[in-house]
């Protein structure tokens, strides 16, 4: 790895360990080893989101290129946001891609990352079926995005509404997350989903 | 009493007039080079754009040949030109 890149990670590290975001544990980064290249995120879902409570892990990889170019980064928790992919975690957000500028740093990638679940940008969807709810039935879309905080990021609204129909797909020999896709996809129809699983 | 002075050397300091302390690029101090170069001064000087933010002539080249053919400030993302 290039000496400017390592030089930067170690001095953005001490940055955001001294953060106050990082004090109120709003923001984390945690290096995988002794491998700069490698690097651990969390965020907490902003309040006042159906992410709330929940803490949601990423995966940082830095390029040897970096600062010149940006780092690649993919939400490891699952998670229900237009912007996201729900199957990869794939991340639609311009500064990770073609507006990075070279001033910027892991700190604010991060909170960039917080503010997009704040606000999603339904136009320019990494996930169609979420965003086409999220546009369609804001409603559904809101529980839904929250059912996944609870299940899969620490997230503590219950519903139990959606634990049924889990069950009921849990039943007849589905693998939960295949369930929870199926009905989140489907808004949470049973029938639908039935149909999407076993056609 | 008087004093003759026989011999005499004078020695300067010099700083950038920068606003921050270090390149947006790199973070290094200004009053140091860039991670390119061993030694501060003439060989590894800061350039400035019309937006007035600076860096450290290294690593804005770097950074405007990463983002050909766009060339814009790290900092603010202006039409970067050179002041």
């Amino acid at each position: 790895m290039s000496n400017i890149a390592a030089q930067r990670i170690q001095r953005e590290f001490n940055e955001v360990i001294k953060s106050d975001e990082a004090q109120k544990f709003s923001i984390k980064l945690e290096m995988d080893g002794s491998d700069f290249r490698h690097i651990n995120g969390e965020i907490a879902g902003p309040p006042d989101t159906p992410y709330e409570s929940g803490n949601f892990k990423l995966e940082i990889k830095i390029p040897d290129t970096y600062p010149f170019n940006p780092p690649k980064v993919k939400f490891l928790t699952k998670i229900w946001h237009p912007n996201v992919s729900s199957v990869t975690g794939a991340i639609c957000l311009d500064i990770l891609k073609d507006q990075w500028a070279a001033a910027m740093t892991l700190r604010v990638v991060l909170l960039s990352l917080q503010a997009l679940l704040a606000a999603a940008e339904p136009d320019d969807p990494q996930d169609a079926v979420v965003a086409n709810q999220y546009k369609e039935n804001r409603a559904l879309f809101t529980s839904t995005a929250r059912y996944w905080t609870t299940v899969h990021a620490g997230g503590k609204q219950l519903n139990p509404d959606f634990d049924k129909k889990i069950h009921t797909l849990l039943d007849l020999g589905v693998e939960k997350h295949q369930a929870l896709v199926a009905l989140s996809a489907c808004d949470w129809n049973l029938d639908r989903a039935l149909e999407q699983i076993f056609s | 009493m008087k004093v003759k002075i026989k011999k005499w050397t004078g020695v300067g300091t010099w700083s950038y007039k920068v606003d921050y302390d270090n390149c947006g690029i790199c973070r290094q101090p200004f009053h140091g080079c860039c991670p390119y170069c061993k030694w501060p001064g003439e060989t590894c000087p800061v350039v400035w754009g019309q937006c007035t933010h600076c860096f450290h002539i290294h690593c804005m080249a770097k950074w405007l040949k990463a983002q050909e053919p766009r060339e814009q400030c790290p900092l603010c993302r202006q039409k970067w030109r050179y002041a």
